[in-house]
């Protein structure tokens, strides 16, 4: 396993000799990522097919029957991938000691509000730099929430939609104008908002490894969480969970 | 002499052959077409037809293979077109599908016509309507010919799946006492047609829609356009060319009601009113069940879009919207076709709709502007470094 994991941080992390890197995403949490990825790709493109032009539709050619079956039978597929995951990441909020972590970290709280402040004050110069921000800062948690919020809305009216004739048609109504417009809302989020974070941001371009990795450079972690940073590096419980010694040493809490 | 009298034996020869070669190519044509009129000594010639007085080309040709293949390929032409009786042609009356021709109705032995279609048509909505209630814009309503246009009938495949040996197999059985395979064919044809559907479902909402599509026309007649089906499901499974979707006819005119017969949905025997709308959605004369488990709240919602009139009642100055169109006749009847709770209805999903329209220009445009000033900032971090 170790081996293995090697190869992962030399393909991705060519600065991995003599630096210190500190966990961000533990290997449950990069499943858990990787397994809605999926299901986001494959919900909106399947959604969306509903949506394309006539002359788009047209160009199916006598297959589009074939591929309009397989498109909703994919759909579901997905969404009930996706509802799992959520579900279970529910209970991992709660039941395990890592995702109670995350929560209690998650939660908003006053300090956002000001953090929110001080960071703009920071974009139009008036301030030398931005706040310190804990393990999750308020971007972090608004996307967070908007998650929660959306996956929660997207699930239960398709399971509205999918379970039609029980229901009346007023509610079916609203049902789909809410699932097509969380559908755009959530798409240009993500493209806006998440894409931008993990492929454009100066630093990051082409694309963030953390999401494979986990892990994020000493250096970075300074500048980018420097609260969490020093609450790591002063409290010998939290060192344990997140700081991943150098790689020569051939450290085992990768996965955390 | 006796060489000259070779002579006229050889051509004798073959001035007979020459007559029976045409004997046999004219029996082949009548057997083709039962043209003892002779109609076709002109019309068989491809360039015949005029322009009529506003300019409009007039086809007088007709393709005799084609018309022999069609369903009224065994009618002669004065069984539709009455009252050509002279060269040039006046005093030609249009065609009346009512009308009587000439071939024995086999079930009664009385002639045939389709009188009866006729009847119940103009019954319909689609009909002129009888002479106390007598429909504005007559020549707005489709006549016979709009939909049916002499189809031809098909290759005998597609009835029994698409397998050509279990339909040779068919005809076989018929042709084993009905010796003239063209008799057989034409017989078996007559049959089958009627078993398939003749249009996929896009050429049916391509049919209705040639005319339901068109705003002013329907306004005239305090319809709305049904650009309200293009915004649901079932379209796009149509679309989709899935089999079986649901186009116009599935739901006005589902198995057991026929299309000459479509009545408001006000009629109790219309099966889009709310008493016949479970039955409808969820099974269709025990043929096609789109909808097995539909309940009384499922199948008495609205199906299409809201359009026009719902739009019209919720606007507060209906003036606004009646710009150009006499839609006078629209909102009188939009008052009788929305009921309060469908109005309700419609200001609910219109509200849901605007607040998901402003929700995403706010979040989306405060995510750009946001993550603008990240970019020049990171930038000009990374630059210091």
């Amino acid at each position: 396993m170790i081996k293995k994991r090697n190869i992962f941080r030399k393909k991705f992390d060519v600065k991995s000799d003599g630096h210190r890197y500190f966990m961000r995403l533990n290997f449950n949490e990069r499943v858990q990522h990787m397994i809605f990825l999926i299901c986001f790709i494959v919900l909106a493109v399947t959604g969306f097919m509903l949506k394309l032009p006539e002359d788009v539709v047209q160009k199916f050619g006598n297959a589009r029957d074939i591929i309009f079956f397989y498109r909703g039978i994919l759909h579901r597929i997905a969404g009930t991938v996706m509802i799992l995951v959520s579900l279970y990441h529910v209970f991992y909020l709660l039941f395990s000691p890592n995702g109670r972590r995350w929560l209690g970290d998650m939660l908003p709280r006053f300090k956002d509000l000001t953090d929110m402040i001080g960071t703009m004050l920071y974009y139009l110069r008036l301030r030398e730099k931005h706040p310190e921000y804990d393990r999750f800062y308020y971007k972090q948690k608004l996307e967070y929430g908007a998650l929660i919020a959306g996956a929660t809305l997207m699930s239960l009216t398709g399971l509205l939609l999918w379970t039609e004739e029980m229901w009346p048609k007023f509610l079916l109504d609203i049902a789909t104008i809410v699932h097509a417009m969380e559908a755009i809302l959530a798409c240009l989020a993500i493209m806006v908002w998440h894409m931008y974070e993990v492929h454009l941001r100066p630093r990051k371009f082409p694309i963030d490894n953390l999401w494979l990795t986990g892990l994020i450079e000493e250096e970075e972690m300074r500048e980018e969480f420097a609260l969490h940073y020093k609450k790591i590096m002063e409290d010998p419980e939290l060192r344990k969970v997140y700081l991943v010694a150098k790689h020569e040493e051939g450290d085992t809490s990768l996965r955390a | 002499m006796r060489f000259y009298g070779l002579l006229t034996v050889k051509s004798l020869i073959l001035a007979m052959i020459f007559m029976i070669l045409q004997v046999a190519i004219a029996s082949a044509q009548t057997e083709m077409v039962t043209d003892t009129e002779n109609c076709l000594f002109c019309h068989r010639y491809p360039n015949m037809g005029r322009y009529d007085k506003n300019g409009n080309k007039r086809i007088y040709y007709v393709n005799e293979k084609l018309f022999a293949s069609s369903v009224h390929g065994k009618l002669r032409c004065k069984s539709c077109h009455i009252g050509v009786d002279q060269i040039p042609h006046s005093n030609v009356k249009k065609v009346d599908c009512s009308s009587s021709c000439h071939i024995k109705e086999p079930s009664t032995g009385k002639e045939f016509s389709h009188s009866n279609m006729v009847d119940k048509f103009r019954a319909s909505v689609h009909g002129g309507g009888t002479s106390d209630t007598a429909k504005r814009f007559p020549e707005d309503l489709p006549s016979c010919k709009y939909c049916h246009d002499n189809p031809m009938y098909r290759a005998p495949t597609g009835v029994w799946g698409q397998s050509e040996a279990l339909i040779n197999e068919t005809l076989a059985r018929c042709m084993g006492c009905h010796t003239s395979s063209h008799w057989a064919e034409r017989f078996y044809s007559h049959f089958t047609h009627r078993m398939r559907k003749r249009r996929s479902q896009e050429e049916i909402v391509a049919l209705c829609t040639s005319c339901h599509e068109d705003q002013e026309k329907m306004a005239r007649h305090g319809l709305e356009s049904i650009g309200t089906y293009k915004d649901t499901f079932h379209w796009i499974q149509v679309q989709y060319g899935v089999k079986d979707a649901p186009d116009c006819i599935s739901c006005h005119v589902p198995v057991g009601y026929s299309a000459h017969d479509i009545r408001p949905r006000t009629d109790r025997i219309s099966p889009i009113n709310m008493d016949n709308r479970v039955k409808t959605c969820s099974n269709q004369g025990g043929v096609q069940s789109c909808h097995p488990g539909a309940t009384t709240q499922f199948a008495t919602g609205r199906v299409h879009a809201y359009g026009m009139k719902a739009q019209l009642l919720a606007s507060e100055n209906q003036e606004d919207l009646a710009v150009n169109e006499d839609i006078s006749l629209v909102i009188e009847r939009a008052e009788e076709d929305l009921s309060s709770k469908e109005l309700f209805h419609y200001k609910v999903l219109r509200l849901v709709k605007l607040f998901y329209k402003i929700l995403i220009a706010f979040v989306i445009g405060s995510m750009l502007i946001h993550q603008g000033l990240d970019y020049v900032a990171s930038r000009k971090q990374l630059k210091s470094r």
